[in-house]
């Protein structure tokens, strides 16, 4: 067996890790006091150093040993928490981070050793009392265990032996050498038992030498077994320092363990032995209970363990498990086969569809069911596949509050991050995509946005600035805004600026609204900051924003008043691939026009049209919206005359309204987007192209962009 | 199909280590015969319903629906400065494989036949003209009496 084919896993643990101690000392740093988060922070460490340390990654795992002592301290209650020792610890964090990006690029840690952290580290533990590492190995051995341990305890007596096993035991017994039995049980929702198991075996054998388990190494690699393994070892440690490498292995909920005593093993035929007799009794009464086990089990995972119950063959019966959130990670590229699967079977239905409607008069009505109740399968199959693809931003976003505190001290500014809405769900291929993006409007919140404390103690503003992140769904788009209280952008600074890098003219400058100054931002190498500091003021940033934002199918807009703040918006398009389309035709051409961004439909006449500012308008329910004829915008004769009633597909685009007037009304269907490639560049209203039922393409018109 | 087979026949033909030969496939163009590689070929399909794309530029005429691949289809006659095509049961539509571009297809008047060239019936150009239509055009080939021009496939592509 080989460490590397577990790199994947080890690899995405400590990122979760990681993460989770980045959120958990910030909490730490607002609420020293939380035991809770103590714990958690000293529970995910301590997998670290494990993962780490089976994983032959030695730097690593110093650093976060010397970390976890640190962290034992502070749950023993011998050092308090301070600002400075949060810094270290996030120092700390970034070294980690480090060392994982490079396992993940070389598959190798690199050589750098942070002697300056750990330095530091223990630094802040020799400042106070040193005592601690010892009391921690005792205090958390807790009673909960306790009452587990009879029936855990001495499974390995119901192993059965061979008589080769039997000698090689006896002899090691004569040479001294000590012969434990151990019990690992796994948690309950560890996806991976077989890798978990073999890290475990790993780690054991490290210190001793396997004997025999139950079941068998072979069964236990391929998954064959519950949740718990049995393993007699010969060993020159202690047993304690076996159970700990075992339990060093994260998700494994307890290790139980004791020295093996012979005529204890119910196969064990007493007659062949009775010197050893003198130990019988030791086997029993010798009870390790997991001094992690209080720490790492979850609540609801210790009264499981109870259930497991040796049979009399050495086999297990099927115990009954709670049900738990039973999780599979797949390979992204297997959902996006899986995804054009659907694509394609949707396009197949289409043609169905199609097919029948064109021979109506002898199809029978059987047959037309059966195309709904497959118009109905096919459309729940999309969904669910959509849903499998989403993950909530959370695993995005949560890194920022560590970043605004970082940018806080860097920028001497006093700012609060406050996020809402990190549930809300987006294609994976999205959600990986959008962090920079947000990364890069936070930063300009903190640094342009964000004035310094004088001038908001002038402006009469709290002293601590506000950054909002919120995401949420809007129909078919998912929105995310970054918000601030800040300064706002200063028009007539971006207009001086534009016009002093020749960007535009005087002339154009006075044409030019409000909306068109802001927009200037999203230009290449654009930068309003008087002073360009690390953070943000490069010129590179916005123009970034914005191309990954549109590559994504989505676009950003900002909102600012001078003085009060901005408001950047991200859209969204909820989902990459099929859409519910409505489908028009214009001239003699059909186009597509996403569900999403559609209000009404409206029968308007003729007359209705009014001009204002030589612009066709409409008034509908008291709002006056615009009207935008397709049949111009696209190029094509509209078959219709001008007295006729005009159709209009009202849309929306946040609180913007438009009618866009057509020919004539298909009807809704479902559509599989195509991707037009590079021609979507060249025509901005549309956004790709979809093959209908008959074989034939219609474009897709992008409301968004229209309006 | 027969295309893998043709492919098959010259890479044998090259490894036989005889005259080094290059199969084109000859196309007609209002009056002239032009030849593309037969090795950057995809298909040839007859002529089928063309979905437009507006604000392209003229010689880009839309998009066919390739086996469920959507493609682009180019104005053979408008990209080499001549006259709208004309339609006629002989009109084909030419799928090249581009290495930039992807698949992309072509409207041609007619599919002629496929030729074997020997490397000595094939001129290259050096001349550089301003004019379009020859930019197109890095070779010319001499088969039975006739001149055919052959396309450097590199040149094309699909910006104006």
């Amino acid at each position: 067996m080989d460490v590397s084919q577990y790199l994947e896993i080890f690899l995405d643990e400590t990122k979760e890790h990681l993460q989770n101690l980045n959120t958990r000392i910030l909490e730490l740093e607002s609420d020293a006091e939380n035991m809770d988060t103590i714990n958690e922070i000293f529970r995910a460490a301590h997998s670290l150093k494990g993962m780490a340390g089976t994983m032959g990654y030695k730097r690593m795992q110093n650093l976060t040993h010397d970390m976890e002592n640190v962290f034992s301290e502070v749950r023993n209650g011998n050092i308090k928490v301070n600002s400075g020792m949060i810094d270290v610890l996030f120092q700390c964090l970034d070294a980690l981070e480090e060392y994982t990006d490079n396992i993940q690029s070389t598959a190798d840690e690199g050589t750098k050793d942070n002697e300056e952290l750990i330095k530091q580290l223990n630094d802040i533990l020799n400042g106070n009392s040193g005592s601690g590492a010892a009391k921690e190995e005792k205090q958390t051995a807790a009673a909960p265990t306790a009452q587990n341990a009879e029936e855990d305890n001495a499974k390995w007596d119901s192993i059965a032996l061979d008589d080769s096993q039997i000698t090689v035991i006896k002899e090691a017994q004569k040479q001294g050498k000590n012969v434990y039995g151990l019990n690992v049980m796994i948690q309950e929702n560890c996806i991976l038992k077989a890798a978990r198991a073999f890290l475990v075996f790993k780690a054991v054998e490290e210190k001793a030498e396997i004997i025999i388990s139950s079941p068998s190494a072979q069964d236990v690699e391929d998954e064959k077994f519950d949740r718990d393994f049995t393993l007699i070892v010969l060993s020159d440690a202690e047993l304690d320092s076996i159970i700990k490498a075992a339990e060093g292995v994260s998700e494994i909920e307890k290790v139980t363990g004791a020295p093996v005593v012979l005529e204890n093993n119910k196969h064990y035929h007493a007659s062949e032995e009775t010197e050893e007799a003198a130990t019988a009794s030791a086997g029993t009464e010798t009870q390790e209970p997991a001094e992690k086990a209080a720490a790492s089990a979850t609540p609801t995972a210790a009264p499981a363990a109870p259930a497991v119950k040796p049979a009399a063959d050495g086999k297990k019966q099927a115990p009954s498990k709670p049900v738990v959130n039973r999780t599979v990670r797949v390979d992204i590229e297997k959902l996006d086969s899986l995804m054009n699967l659907v694509s394609e079977l949707i396009i197949a239905k289409n043609s169905l569809v199609s097919a029948s409607t064109q021979e109506q008069t002898n199809t029978n009505s059987a047959f037309n069911e059966q195309i709904e109740y497959l118009e109905q399968v096919t459309t729940n199959l999309h969904e669910s596949v959509m849903k499998v693809r989403m993950v909530p931003i959370e695993s995005v976003v949560s890194k920022f509050p560590r970043m605004i505190r970082d940018l806080s001290k860097k920028l001497n500014k006093k700012m609060e991050l406050y996020m809402t809405g990190e549930e809300t769900e987006l294609d994976r291929t999205v959600v990986d995509e959008i962090g920079d993006p947000l990364m890069h409007l936070l930063r300009n919140s903190a640094d342009h946005g964000l004035e310094s404390a004088e001038v908001r103690a002038q402006r009469g503003k709290p002293a601590v600035g506000s950054i909002f992140l919120d995401a949420y769904q809007d129909g078919n788009n998912v929105v995310i805004e970054v918000r601030d209280d800040g300064n706002g952008i200063d028009i007539e600074a971006v207009r001086n600026k534009a016009i002093e890098r020749g960007t535009i003219t005087p002339e154009q400058a006075a044409n030019m609204s409000e909306k068109d100054i802001i927009n200037l931002l999203f230009l290449p190498s654009f930068s309003t900051a008087k002073q360009v500091t690390d953070v943000s003021g490069r010129g590179v940033g916005l123009d970034v924003v914005k191309s990954k934002i549109e590559s994504l199918s989505g676009e950003v807009e900002v909102k600012s008043k001078f003085g009060v703040g901005s408001t950047w918006t991200i859209r969204l398009p909820l989902t990459l691939a099929i859409i519910q389309a409505l489908m028009v035709v214009v001239g003699d051409e059909k186009y597509a026009i996403s569900l999403g961004s559609i209000q009404t439909l409206e029968d308007i006449p003729a007359s209705d049209v009014k001009l204002v500012q030589n612009k066709e308008v409409i008034h509908l329910r008291g709002a006056v919206i615009p009207l935008i004829r397709l049949n111009e915008v696209l190029d094509v004769e509209s078959k219709k005359s001008k007295d006729e009633n005009l159709i209009v597909v009202i849309v929306k685009k946040g609180d913007k309204m438009a009618g866009l007037v057509i020919d004539e009304l298909i009807g809704q269907q479902e559509i599989v987007i195509k991707s037009l490639g590079k021609y979507v560049k060249q025509c901005r209203f549309i956004s790709g192209a979809t093959i209908l039922g008959d074989g034939e393409i219609a474009l897709i018109l992008d409301a968004n962009a229209l309006i | 199909m027969e295309l893998s087979t043709i492919n098959k026949n010259v890479l044998d033909e090259e490894n036989k280590g005889a005259e080094e030969t290059f199969q084109f496939i000859v196309i007609r163009l209002g009056e002239e015969q032009y030849g593309i590689d037969i090795r950057n070929i995809d298909t040839i399909v007859k002529m089928q319903p063309i979905t437009r794309i507006p604000k392209m530029p003229p010689f880009l005429k839309g998009v066919i629906n390739m086996r469920g691949e959507v493609i682009p289809v180019i104005s053979m006659r408008l990209k080499m400065g001549l006259e709208q095509d004309v339609l006629t049961k002989a009109t084909r539509i030419i799928v090249l494989k581009l290495e930039q571009e992807g698949n992309v297809g072509f409207i041609v008047d007619e599919v002629k036949e496929v030729v074997t060239l020997s490397v000595n019936e094939i001129e290259k150009l050096t001349y550089n003209s301003k004019e379009e239509k020859t930019n197109l055009i890095n070779a010319v080939g001499k088969h039975n009496g006739d001149l055919i021009s052959l396309f450097d496939l590199n040149a094309i592509t699909l910006e104006g």
